[in-house]
């Protein structure tokens, strides 16, 4: 398998902190790669600097064995990696078609001109851009579909925020799907589905797959490969069973025990 | 026990729904606002204009409007859910009484101060005549006492509404608005009557002061009442219908409601005397300056403060190319081969304004373009480049006609061929598209169909329009000239319709939607593949090029320019215009323009009410308070934007209503 993003020495300070110091790992085409830490280990810093939202200090970024490090978000964006965020985020105020279609921006090119005079290219495209965004959101059941069409993002659950940012990413067009935290504030049935659903992003359309994620049931599901991160530095990676048992990642969860033997299981959900 | 508690309210004394602390606030409010307008010398120059002659006239209209809304106001409660208000009664007559005669107190205090102690040497503007108003031309201490008691009449009339259901008090307000509406435009339906020939009717209507005559008002209230309490409720099914119908149909009835209010909107000027003209002019330019305001605060978010100094540029090179006066430079073109240097230059002076600052935001930006805009306006003003733009003299001479002064030639044969090559390139994309389609090299477009037929038929039409416009350029001419109102209105029309059209068309497009995303969002669009940079300077350089169609049209408008028509307020009143409008909406920001400018003049131009003219620009702010505080979307926003500034109401109130829907449950099981 060839390496779809490679990582070297990856390097990113704020100020004195150093959010990421020296990250170093590749994730190979049609991976699904669980990237997990504890709070503050710098994953959510790690897709901001390759999704391009910062640049990186240091270190190189390679995408299709291309440097992107320091290149701007929408470019990075056209050359295929799309990203969802921690923290919803949305076009509140688009419908739901809109945010979607909104994605496609920088697969299509028609111009003002065009727009004006309305010529056979741009209703052509105009026509493409709905029926994409109307498939890419049927992709997630009937959840989004129908009359959910003309509402507005702001009036979903919280759960439809969730899938809709994921079909905005994947209207995009990517070849790497960063998913920040997918399943955060999602009932058990719901991340359920929704871990389901990243198998089959993954199966049935062919993404790689980032996760971000802290429900270790998920990252036991979903991934092929386990990346652990800590104080900005890989501490550990390879398969969930390896990596659950691997004593440095423990310890990063749980802190050294100052007195007595360390536990000689794993505590649930690690 | 809960139940009961929200069913019946428990009996109270009747002053304990009274908030002191509210009333005893808006009585001061009222005071003192009472004070101020008669202080200024509002009260003298309003009292010239009559609404109901010869009851009311606009001075005390404003002075008793005071007490009347602020007793409405006094017991007004908030409406939450969940939290069952107070019944309307006494207690809301009582308020509102008391508020009235604390301002009417105020008010009469100053009076009586007025008049023991000259203040005419800090107050210029308060008159001997503004006393006499204001304690209705008796002594000062009678007079105190007349205006504490009709004040305290009112204020207990305000609080009264409330008595009234919801329904009614809102056919009332209408009533009310609709005898000050018919008032204010005297001098418009006045000259239409006169042409028409019913100047008989202007004369049951008006009285010779121009103010309505006290049955004319009466037949209006009550019409407007009867209109609200019966018609309005069916009107707005058939608004709701009209919602329902599907996008193209709607699309399709907007545009021909655009043709006709287009074609009724040419034919106005012939209706109306110079005076009226001349306003609905200003009115036209400010509606093309707004629109393309909209597409760069509305459509992009961008704040942008300086947005003159492309209304100038605009102006700046109409005249340096077709003045024969210019100082430097004269090619002396005509109107329209000078107007695509207009865009290009206007374009160029956005991407250069556009690129330092387009990488700010917000507070930033608006700062930013504040400055430019300012720059701008000192560069056409310095004597370092006067031998350019003259200076402080400005160019006169613009786009001459012989002895008619400025002017613009329209000769048709070349619309036609212009028309003729949008047409042919239009048809020939159809046709290949078309073609393409049947030799199914292309899959057909879902929802569209092309076929071959028309396109060839567009070529065809479109190569006849070039080759006929350009062998007859002068089969029908049409000269606007400057100086006389109605030619300008007309050109003014088709150049707003030519704005209105390119927001239309790029808000649904592409570009569009990538504007409100950066809108919405500036990083996530980016993350999201939009290229902000280059939209945004997009977004600049549309409205760049709109506003230089308004100052070509400006400076042939007047046929001079100087750097002073190119003020930072310009700037201001067009975004305010915006603002008061409803940004990102065409229709709303046509409705501002006509409301502000119409009734209330633009920076330099007279409205309808000239006793305005002096207190406009505190007018224009009041008028900006009142609607940030009362509906900050504007008069006719946009569905989107509408609720992008009540979301965070909407949020405040969500915790209330489980609690709403709790008591509602155990109230109904008893």
């Amino acid at each position: 398998m060839t390496a779809l993003l490679e990582v070297r020495e990856l390097t990113k300070r704020f100020g004195g902190l150093s959010a990421l110091g020296g990250v170093d790992f590749h994730i190979d085409q049609g991976e699904i790669v669980s990237l997990i830490g504890p709070n503050g280990a710098g994953k959510t810093t790690f897709f901001n600097l390759v999704s391009g939202m910062y640049p990186p200090d240091q270190g190189e970024v390679r995408f299709w064995d291309e440097e992107i490090g320091g290149l701007s978000a929408d470019q990075i964006t056209k050359l295929g990696i799309a990203r969802t965020f921690q923290n919803v985020r949305l076009f509140p105020n688009m419908t739901v078609l809109e945010n979607v279609m909104v994605a496609q921006h920088c697969r299509t090119n028609r111009g003002v001109l065009a727009a004006l005079f309305r010529t056979p290219a741009f209703v052509r495209e105009e026509a493409e851009i709905r029926e994409r965004a109307k498939e890419t959101l049927a992709f997630f059941g009937t959840r989004l579909v129908g009359y959910r069409f003309e509402q507005h993002a702001s009036s979903l659950s919280y759960a439809n925020r969730r899938r809709l940012e994921i079909a905005r990413a994947v209207a995009t067009q990517p070849d790497l799907l960063l998913l920040d935290e997918p399943t955060a504030g999602m009932n058990p049935r719901e991340t359920q589905e929704l871990t389901e659903l990243i198998a089959k992003l993954r199966d049935d359309q062919g993404f790689t797959i980032v996760v971000i994620e802290h429900d270790m049931r998920v990252v036991r599901d979903v991934s092929d490969r386990v990346v652990v991160l800590d104080h900005g530095v890989t501490i550990a990676q390879g398969s969930y069973e390896v990596v659950s048992q691997d004593e440095g990642v423990i310890e990063a969860y749980l802190g050294r025990p100052t007195t007595g033997e360390r536990p000689a299981e794993s505590p649930a959900g690690i | 026990m809960t139940a009961s508690t929200v069913a019946v309210a428990p009996p109270r004394g009747l002053l304990s729904e009274v908030q002191p602390r509210k009333v005893l606030m808006w009585g001061l409010v009222g005071g003192i606002a009472a004070v101020f307008i008669s202080a200024i010398g509002m009260l003298e120059i309003f009292d010239r204009r009559k609404i109901i002659d010869p009851f009311l006239n606009l001075g005390y209209a404003v002075l008793l409007w005071i007490p009347l809304y602020l007793g409405y106001s006094s017991s007004k409660r908030p409406v939450l859910e969940g939290i069952e208000p107070p019944r309307p009664g006494a207690h809301n007559v009582v308020a509102g009484a008391v508020t009235g005669a604390l301002s009417g107190l105020i008010t009469g205090t100053f009076l009586v101060i007025a008049d023991l102690v000259n203040l005419r040497g800090i107050l210029i503007n308060l008159t001997p005549r503004t006393l006499e108003l204001l304690g209705p031309g008796e002594e000062p201490v009678t007079g105190a006492l007349i205006l504490i008691a009709a004040a305290a009449v009112v204020g207990t009339l305000g609080g009264a509404l409330h008595l009234l259901p919801p329904r009614y008090l809102s056919a009332l307000w209408t009533g009310m608005l609709w005898v000050f509406l018919v008032a204010f435009l005297e001098l418009l339906i006045g000259n239409v009557l006169r042409q028409v020939g019913l100047i008989g009717v202007d004369g049951l209507i008006y009285q010779p002061s121009r103010g309505l005559t006290p049955v004319a008002a009466l037949l209006v209230f009550a019409g407007a009442i009867a209109f609200k309490l019966t018609l309005a409720t069916r009107a707005s099914q058939v608004f709701s219908r009209f919602e329902e119908i599907p996008d193209t149909g709607r699309r399709r009835i907007m545009l021909g409601l655009a043709l006709l209010l287009l074609a009724l909107g040419s034919y106005l000027p012939s209706l109306l005397g110079t005076l009226l003209n001349e306003l609905l002019s200003n009115v036209g330019l400010f509606i093309l300056l707004a629109l393309g305001l909209n597409i760069v605060v509305g459509y992009a978010g961008l704040l942008d403060l300086g947005y003159v100094a492309f209304f100038a540029v605009g102006a700046y090179t109409t005249a340096i190319l077709t003045s024969p006066r210019s100082p430097k430079i004269t090619p002396e073109l005509a109107f329209f081969e000078a107007l695509p240097w207009v865009l290009l230059m206007a374009a160029i002076a956005g991407l250069i304004i556009g690129t330092p600052v387009i990488r700010m935001r917000g507070d930033y930006l608006a700062i930013v373009t504040l400055g430019f805009g300012e720059i701008a306006r000192l560069l056409f003003l310095s004597d370092w480049l006067d031998n350019v733009f003259g200076a402080a003299q400005g160019i006169l001479g613009i786009s001459p006609l012989g002895t008619s002064g400025s002017g613009i030639r329209v000769n048709f044969g070349y619309v036609v061929a212009a028309a003729g090559i949008i047409v042919l390139i239009v048809g020939f994309l159809r046709w290949r598209e078309a073609g393409r389609i049947e030799r199914a090299e292309a899959d057909p477009i879902p929802g569209v169909s092309y076929s071959t037929g028309p396109g060839m038929a567009m070529m065809v039409g479109g190569i006849a329009a070039i080759a006929g416009g350009l062998a007859f350029p002068t089969f029908l001419t049409w000269t606007v000239i400057g100086i006389n109102p109605p030619s300008m209105f007309r050109i003014i029309l088709v150049f707003v319709a030519i704005a209105a059209f390119v927001s239309w068309r790029l808000e649904g497009s592409r570009v569009g939607r990538a504007w409100m995303a950066v809108r919405e969002d500036e990083q996530v669009a980016q993350t999201m593949g939009v290229n902000t940079v280059t939209n945004k300077l997009l977004a600049f350089v549309m409205g760049a090029m709109l506003a230089s169609f308004g100052g070509a049209l400006f400076a042939v408008k007047l046929g001079t320019i100087f750097p002073h028509s190119f003020e930072i307020v310009q700037s201001i009143i067009i975004l305010v215009v915006v603002i008061v409008g409803g940004m990102g909406s065409l229709r709303g920001v046509a409705l501002g323009a006509v409301v502000l400018i119409g009734i209330l003049g633009g920076p330099t131009q007279p409205g309808l009410l000239r006793e305005f003219g002096e207190f406009k620009l505190l007018l224009y702010g009041a008028i900006l308070v009142w609607m940030m505080l009362q509906r900050p979307e504007g008069l006719l926003p946009s569905a989107r934007r509408a609720r992008e500034l009540h979301e965070e109401e909407e949020f405040q109130d969500a915790w209330l209503q489980p609690r709403a829907a709790a008591p509602a449950e155990s109230g109904g099981g008893q």
